[in-house]
């Protein structure tokens, strides 16, 4: 079952990584960023059950952290920008 | 077992999340679908490792990254969006 999970994943990120490549404006690149890193946290999580060793969970915290800082500086940064 | 059963959920959001971003025609659209569908997703896979794993450590890790994906996530979709609609004004209005 974990495995279906991490193939779902995997798959996602492949969308992700199209819009992340191909998004039109600066907003897509963004969306684009932000699922790859909701894939890898959740691929994180996924890895702690597979083997019952958590010693990167801490990694999906920080992940969580750095993503909100980056949106936010994104958007001041389009806002900035005018376009 | 449950927290298999969560954490596929979750991956199954997080795939229909990646379906919408790349399949909807606006900005805005794929933002609307990236937002709600994944902060779910994430948040369940989380709570899936949550009730899988053992150690208290890992347990209150998992909980502490899932709040702050509730809490961050609408805020931060928010700016976005915002940023996003005032430039396309900006634009237009040029």
């Amino acid at each position: 079952m974990i495995t279906a999970a991490f193939v779902l994943l995997a798959l996602a990120a492949l969308g992700f990584g199209y819009r992340l490549l191909a998004g039109p404006t600066l907003t897509d690149r963004v969306l684009g960023v932000d699922g790859l890193l909701i894939v890898g946290m959740s691929a994180i999580t996924l890895q702690a059950m597979r083997t019952g060793e958590g010693a990167f969970v801490p990694v999906a915290v920080v992940a969580a952290l750095v993503g909100f800082v980056g949106t936010g500086v994104v958007a001041r940064f389009i806002e900035g920008q005018g376009q | 077992m449950t927290g298999e059963v969560l954490a596929l959920l979750g991956a199954t959001l997080t795939l229909l999340a990646a379906v919408g971003v790349v399949r909807f025609p606006e900005v805005m659209a794929r933002m609307h679908a990236l937002t709600k569908a994944s902060t779910l997703g994430v948040v369940l896979v989380l709570v899936g490792g949550a009730v899988t794993l053992n150690h208290p450590n890992d347990v209150t890790s998992l909980l502490l990254a899932a709040a702050l994906q509730v809490l961050t996530m609408p805020v931060g979709a928010n700016l976005l969006s915002r940023a996003t609609y005032r430039a396309e004004q900006e634009g237009a209005a040029e």
